[in-house]
């Protein structure tokens, strides 16, 4: 009897205590592993610490599968508060409804002042914002600094150094990257002036500046011969890694595969003669925190991706993480100002251009990949190519705005 | 029911449940389409409703005005309890009637921090305005409806200023309850009255089958025919009704606009029904006249479609009914009553299988097929079914392309991605696989199976290898063996002289890598199953020959073949099935280069789902696919009786 009272007590203490104790729930979805993963549990940690009213806790999950799951659980209602992605899918996620979450309405002048403008663009849709920029990525220049002295600045001195590494018979290369993925060929096309859609989501990849490109680089591919034939991942690396690359075109994933012992350095992509002097100008994939449109606790998920996109977070995620943060004042701190390595992507941001995040992007890989492919196998001309995926993209996204 | 069971009986049951599904059908069909005429009256009723207080607003401006001819507009408009006028620029209230919004929180303020959802409906609905005039197509809502439950509705609208939306008309509206579903008197009569009719026939005819069958489908088709005259009639006089309703509304508010505008000493437009009778989309319905009438010739039309939707309902249903009576009457459910429970047992064992096969292998497959019928892609996987419904359309658009060859200023070409094309570089893939794997495993079988051969068990490990390794790696390493400067296939030529091939930009040479990859993997396969046949052979078949003397060749032909048959038909009929499908090759050694000349079907498929995000049309691609191996199996296995003890 005196232990069922007992126990009766204790019941009824945690029932009136449990309500007092109740903190908003904030699941955060990522694809992080290793160092960034480490460094985002570390942000969120402190978050928490400072905030007692509300709890952040973050789930990993795999890459492959993430875009799918969020397309599948968050417009059931089945998803988290808030989850990290690239711009790529945003158009795709806004137009299938209830995914994402304007946030228009909570952004301040400071805050939005304090991103680079072109990140801040990418989180951008049809005039609204719909998630604050965490980081960016770009492609770069990375060279062997044993085989290069001092990295060119324009295309003429690209040239030169790169001949004068190239040597076919040996399997020695100038310059080395993966020109027939359209990812990485956006930033020579780019500096021509070439572009995928016209004002209004209109495909027009066919325009004459992309021709251009596309024949710039059978100059580098033919005339200068500096470039291997069938450029694939596997390849660059394996070339670079022997000391048979002397300068490859890639981002910041790749340092990460590189040797213990090629001493490489950073450079900002060179300037392209024949294009009136561009830069060339790589596409640059934002990620981005974005609050899902079912999630019942939008504050308070506004309130953390405010905090996650502020300095001190910054901070971690640049020095821990080894992200490159969106938020312009990180760059200003010591420790990040001395890396060399996010210094170079910080400069070379400055000419990056945001990838389309409309709906109609995804259609566009497939075809433009067929281009690349037919044109560096000189199967087709660039115009003839072009003008094909156009026909094919216009079909494609024709039949996407089929009611 | 037992065989003794009398005719009368089966086809009374039969009639019973015809009349029964028949007159259900056909009672669900009306009662939704009755909803749907009173549904879709009471949304163009609110949307003129909301039209009118639009245009009050551009003509009062802003300020004050707008304040003042809201309040008196919503005095005289009894069915909306508050109107609400957002604009953008500066994120204002501008004028609102809710009861909420007094003293403090009076307009014009600035909205606050729970009031987003108004402000996200604005971007919307410019965002909507913005993307339908880009594409030039009516695609987005413009009009945004939300049902607010107890019967009321929050509709809104954009108000424009030089023809760009600038923010929006909000209107809470009640609207009328749904029509009482309709009494149940019609079915119960469309079910009673041919049974009774049938009973007493029946008791005129006897058990005599035909008779019984004739009269039996004579009562439930006249009953049907008479329920869907009814139904034709109801669903005309509401479709009459809800557009008398619409058309008052529409003179109702036009008197209303005039008065409050004059009272505020400004000039508005009249009403324009081409302006407020609008859909979704602010297209003009074109239903009601200028003058606020109803348009005669337009609803004759609505109501003539109408009457061709009961009348195809009433076919279906009449055909669904007939089947029905022909299964029951004819004995169809005695029979598989019988059968069940005479093997009651054998059912009760495989129960489990089935029920593991329905979900994991049927449902997903009829899935598959149901999805083959929509139009479902990257951006519509949350919308339900019917809406995407397209029908055969994506079959229409895979079969119905015969063009696969197209004239170009560079002469002509193929065009690769034509469903004709890779069925035929399919079967060509097929064919020479099929082909080179039989005949490479069955002389490697013959020479493993010569007598006293050394070392033999381990020329049958070696030989076994490749298909040891998994495929996909295979794939890979031969991928790097073909690459153009560094693959040891071409520094191999180059060591006999000859020039380096660059393998991946001709189809023909594309080809070429494929074949052999799968070459190499598929001979282990027709190797183990040759040489177990071989074994199976007695050899005095061969002692005998050979004492009357034939030669090896005639031995082969006359002893080895026939008795391989058995054994290599149904290895052919897997190869040939695997081959057709072997997607791992394709898509990794070759992955479809140059230009998707090297793809196979199910590659194809694949890109279509995963690359291109159309799914709808995917899964028709593999359901087509299912239906050439369907028939190939079919045939083949008639054509050879190879499972055939």
């Amino acid at each position: 009897m005196e232990s069922l009272r007992r126990v009766a007590a204790a019941a009824l203490t945690a029932l009136v205590a449990a309500p007092a104790t109740a903190a908003t729930e904030i699941v955060v979805w990522h694809a992080y592993r290793a160092e960034e993963k480490a460094a985002l549990e570390k942000v969120a940690g402190a978050y928490n610490a400072a905030h007692p009213n509300t709890h952040v806790s973050t789930l990993a999950v795999p890459y492959d599968a993430f875009a799918d799951k969020i397309s599948a659980a968050v417009p059931r209602g089945k998803g988290p508060d808030v989850f990290i992605y690239a711009q790529d899918r945003l158009g795709g996620w806004i137009e299938a409804g209830n995914t994402v979450e304007p946030i228009d309405f909570f952004i301040d002048k400071d805050t939005k002042d304090r991103f680079i403008p072109t990140t801040l663009e990418a989180m951008t849709y049809k005039g609204t914002v719909y998630g604050l920029p965490l980081n960016y990525k770009c492609i770069t220049l990375i060279y062997n600094k044993k085989l290069v002295a001092n990295p060119p600045k324009d295309s003429d001195e690209l040239v030169a150094v790169a001949k004068k590494n190239t040597d076919k018979a040996a399997g020695r290369f100038g310059l080395a990257y993966a020109y027939s993925d359209y990812y990485y060929h956006a930033a020579l096309q780019n500096a021509f002036g070439g572009h995928v859609f016209e004002a209004g989501a209109k495909p027009a990849i066919n325009n004459p500046d992309n021709a251009k490109a596309l024949e710039y680089l059978l100059k580098w591919l033919d005339k200068d011969q500096i470039l291997p034939a069938e450029p694939s991942t596997a390849l660059i690396t394996a070339l670079f890694n022997d000391g048979k690359a002397a300068m490859i075109f890639n981002g910041p994933w790749f340092l990460g595969e590189i040797s213990k012992n090629i001493d490489y350095g950073l450079a900002p992509l060179p300037k392209i003669k024949e294009a009136g002097n561009t830069p060339m100008k790589p596409w640059m994939t934002v990620e981005g925190a974005l609050i899902a449109a079912p999630s019942k606790n939008k504050d308070a998920a506004y309130d953390f991706i405010k905090y996650l996109t502020d300095k001190p977070a910054g901070i971690v995620m640049a020095v821990e993480g080894r992200q490159s943060p969106a938020n312009k004042a990180v760059y200003a701190e010591p420790k990040v100002a001395g890396d060399a390595v996010l210094k170079s992507f910080r400069d070379q941001v400055e000419v990056a251009i945001p990838m389309p995040n409309l709906p109609e992007m995804t259609m566009v890989w497939s075809p433009a990949t067929t281009v690349m492919n037919s044109v560096t196998r000189h199967s087709a001309s660039p115009k003839a190519a072009l003008d094909s995926a156009q026909a094919a993209i216009s079909k494609d996204v024709a039949g996407l705005r089929k009611k | 029911m037992t065989a003794g069971t009398s005719h009368r009986l089966r086809f009374l049951v039969g009639v019973a449940l015809a009349a029964l599904l028949g007159a259900a059908l056909l009672r669900a069909f009306v009662s939704g389409a009755s909803r749907q005429i009173a549904d879709e009256a009471e949304e163009r009723k609110a949307i003129v409703t909301l039209q009118a207080a639009t245009s009050l607003a551009h003509s009062a401006g802003d300020g004050d005005a707008v304040r003042k001819v809201m309040a008196a507009w919503q005095a005289r408009t009894p069915s909306v309890s508050q109107v609400r006028v957002f604009l953008a620029d500066g994120m204002r209230l501008e004028a609102s009637t809710a009861p909420g919004d007094a003293g403090e929180r009076a307009a014009p303020r600035r909205l606050q921090r729970e009031e987003k959802p108004l402000y996200d409906r604005s971007q919307r609905i410019a965002a909507a305005a913005q993307t339908n005039r880009e594409e030039q197509q009516a695609r987005k809502a413009e009009i945004e409806a939300a049902p607010l439950g107890g019967g009321r509705l929050s509709l809104a609208g954009p108000v424009e200023k030089d023809r760009a939306p600038v923010g929006l008309v909000e209107i809470e509206t009640a609207l009328q309850p749904t029509p009482r579903t309709p009494g149940w008197s019609g079915f119960l009569l469309a079910v009673i009255a041919p049974l009774a009719a049938f009973a007493l026939l029946a008791l005129i005819i006897g058990e005599r089958r035909l008779p019984l069958l004739l009269a039996g489908v004579a009562c439930v088709a006249v009953s049907l025919f008479w329920m869907g005259r009814a139904a034709a009639a109801q669903i005309a006089a509401e479709q009459q009704r809800a557009a008398q309703a619409v058309a008052e509304r529409v003179r109702e508010q036009g008197a209303v606009t005039q008065e409050v505008a004059r009272a505020q000493g400004l000039k508005t437009d009249p009403a324009a029904p081409g302006i407020w009778d609008v859909d979704g989309f602010r297209k003009p319905r074109g239903l009601i006249a200028a003058d606020g009438s109803v348009d005669a010739q337009r609803l004759g039309l609505q109501m003539k479609e109408a009457a061709g939707a009961v009348r195809k309902t009433l076919l279906a249903a009449g055909a669904l009914s007939l089947v029905l009576l022909l299964v029951a009457g004819l004995g169809g459910f005695s029979a598989v009553g019988a059968t069940l429970r005479r093997h009651r047992q054998a059912y009760l064992y495989i129960a489990p299988a089935m029920l593991g096969m329905l979900a994991l292998v049927f449902f997903p497959f009829a899935y598959g097929v149901t999805l083959s019928f929509t139009d479902s892609n990257l951006y519509n996987t949350s919308r339900p079914l019917s809406e995407i419904w397209v029908g055969l359309r994506n079959y229409a658009d895979i079969l119905g392309d015969f063009g696969f060859v197209k004239r170009s200023e560079s002469g002509i070409f193929l065009n690769y991605l034509n469903f004709y094309w890779t069925l035929l570089f399919t079967i060509l893939w097929t064919v020479t696989n099929v082909a080179i794997g039989v005949t490479s495993g069955l002389i490697l079988a013959l020479i493993l199976n010569t007598k006293a051969l050394a070392l033999r068990p381990l020329y049958r490990v070696l030989l076994i290898l490749p298909w040891a390794m998994p495929n996909y790696i295979t794939a890979l390493i031969w991928k790097g063996m073909f690459h153009q400067q560094f693959g040891v296939i071409n520094q191999l030529l180059q060591v006999f002289g000859l020039p380096a091939v660059s393998w991946f930009d001709r189809p023909a040479t594309s080809f070429l890598t494929a074949l052999v990859t799968n070459g190499w993997l598929s001979f282990p396969f027709m190797m183990v199953v040759s040489l177990g046949a071989l074994q199976s052979i007695s050899a005095d078949l061969y002692e005998a020959a050979r004492v009357d003397g034939a030669t090896r060749w005639q031995q082969f032909k006359a002893i080895t073949l026939p008795s391989l048959k058995p054994a290599l038909v149904p290895a052919v009929i897997i190869s040939v099935v695997w081959t057709f499908n072997m997607f791992n090759i394709i898509y990794l050694v070759t992955g479809g280069e140059p230009s998707s000349s090297t793809e196979i079907l199910v590659t194809q498929a694949y890109k279509f789902a995963f690359e291109r995000y159309r799914y709808g049309y995917a899964a028709a691609y593999s359901t087509v696919i299912f239906g050439i191996l369907l028939v190939y199996g079919v045939i083949q296995n008639r054509v050879s009786k190879a499972t055939e003890a």
